[in-house]
């Protein structure tokens, strides 16, 4: 238990990283960059208790907020995905599956993942984006960041899980 | 009662949820009030001295291209200068008061020069991180700016970063003028592309003309009067018809910036107290 937590606690302190120190600083186009930090919340193993999650989610969001300057929204966003992970993942994961499943290509199939993954990211980015544009910016300029964003996380978390955990 | 605290913890994720989301509220509409938040941001010790050994490591990678840069600006600003020259000579034979009192306003000023630990352009909200700060002389409310323009105004110190709003933000409000004219408005951002800002409130008898210079008007005390902020690149109607409404292509392109000055602008306080009276 404590073991699989300072784990996680590992991963999560090199995803921000990568977050902070390289993707926060590239501005293509001056649109939307890739956020990664969803990814420590859609590995969450099955059997993570609910509050546990949602403390997951927060605390994630409130470092990665501090650092990007981008106070509330971040947290926000990861805690609302961090509410829905559980039951999703109950849902989408296959029958027969053991009790302590983590997420991955191999343990949950390439399709169903795949499609895990792209939920639990646009659901964060619907809100990261809502909260980020509020009514102020105009709907296109939030649409066109909201979706090269999606699409390059999407992309950059697909990759990093077949380098992490390879289909067999 | 067993079934019942049974039953309380089996939503206790609810009660967290709601908790952890209002908290993030919070956060969210706290943070535009800048100055209170000081240590909720990019600006509080830690994260700054992450960032500038952040800001170290990259300089390294970016030497060459930097020195290009400083190069160019020095030529550009040696240009202006002999410019200035040339113009103050003849200005001299002349000398009006409106004149007098605009050399002593830049005699009053001090530049102190800093480099940008962090940055971004991508967000409503655009804000920078530089490595000067209390200790420096560094105080709300000081103009910063670049070789190439104005780049925002100090919104918030700690003993050795500043906390900047960028005119990149939608909070920004920069009081300007077109070069020449007593046509005056506001510089703001909608945000989108990092290039491109407005200026409201422009008569509809004003002469205006693409590429007209836009300017600081001098009047919010934060900047001197007549740093270049841009030219007009679309003359639009503003959304009640009643004026028009400028869209300016600014010069300074705040995504590739490192090096900025703030402007210790002294005799600041001594207007405030002036007007205060």
């Amino acid at each position: 238990m404590i073991v699989s937590t300072l784990k996680r606690l590992f991963w999560a302190l090199i995803l921000l990283a990568v977050q902070v120190l390289i993707l926060d600083q590239v501005h293509p186009w001056g649109y939307g960059a890739p956020l990664l930090c969803p990814l420590i919340i859609i590995t969450l193993p099955m059997g993570t208790s609910r509050s546990a999650a949602l403390l997951w989610g927060f605390g994630v969001g409130f470092v990665a907020d501090i650092f990007a300057g981008t106070s509330g929204i971040s947290s926000a966003a990861l805690t609302f995905i961090a509410f829905i992970q559980p039951p999703l993942l109950e849902l989408m994961a296959p029958r027969d599956s053991e009790e302590e499943l983590h997420p991955s290509f191999s343990t949950m199939g390439r399709w169903n993942y795949l499609q895990f993954i792209a939920l639990l990211l646009l659901l964060h980015h619907l809100v990261y984006f809502a909260l980020e544009g509020f009514s102020y910016f105009h709907i296109v300029d939030i649409a066109i960041s909201m979706g090269v964003s999606y699409a390059a996380s999407l992309l950059l978390i697909i990759l990093i899980e077949h380098v992490r955990n390879p289909q067999k | 009662m067993h079934d019942f605290i049974e039953r309380i913890t089996a939503y206790i994720h609810w009660a967290l949820f709601l908790i952890l989301e209002a908290f993030s509220g919070f956060l969210l509409f706290q943070y535009n009030h800048y100055q209170g938040s000081i240590w909720f941001t990019q600006a509080n010790t830690v994260v700054g001295i992450v960032h500038e050994w952040e800001a170290k490591a990259l300089s390294y990678l970016r030497m060459p291209a930097e020195n290009a840069a400083l190069v160019r600006r020095n030529i550009i600003l040696q240009q202006n200068l002999d410019n200035l020259r040339h113009e103050l000579a003849e200005a001299k034979g002349d000398t009006s008061l409106s004149q007098k009192t605009q050399e002593e306003l830049i005699e009053g000023m001090t530049l102190i020069p800093a480099r940008i630990i962090d940055n971004s352009v991508r967000k409503r909200d655009n804000m920078l991180v530089i490595d000067v700060g209390s200790e420096d002389g560094v105080a709300p409310e000081m103009g910063v700016l670049s070789g190439t323009g104005v780049v925002g105004i100090v919104s918030g110190v700690t003993p050795h970063h500043a906390l900047v709003m960028s005119i990149l933000n939608s909070h920004s409000s920069i009081s300007c003028r077109l070069r020449g004219t007593e046509y005056f408005g506001y510089l703001k951002w909608k945000g989108g592309r990092p290039l491109r800002a407005y200026m409201d409130d422009v008569p509809r008898h004003a002469h205006i003309e693409k590429g007209d210079i836009v300017e600081t008007s001098g009047f919010s005390n934060v900047f001197p009067a007549g740093i270049f902020l841009g030219k007009v690149a679309e003359i639009k109607n503003s959304s009640d018809g009643l004026a028009y409404e400028l869209e300016i292509l600014l010069s300074t392109d705040i995504a590739n910036l490192r090096h900025v000055n703030v402007i210790n602008n002294l005799i600041k306080e001594e207007l405030d107290s002036l007007k205060a009276q």
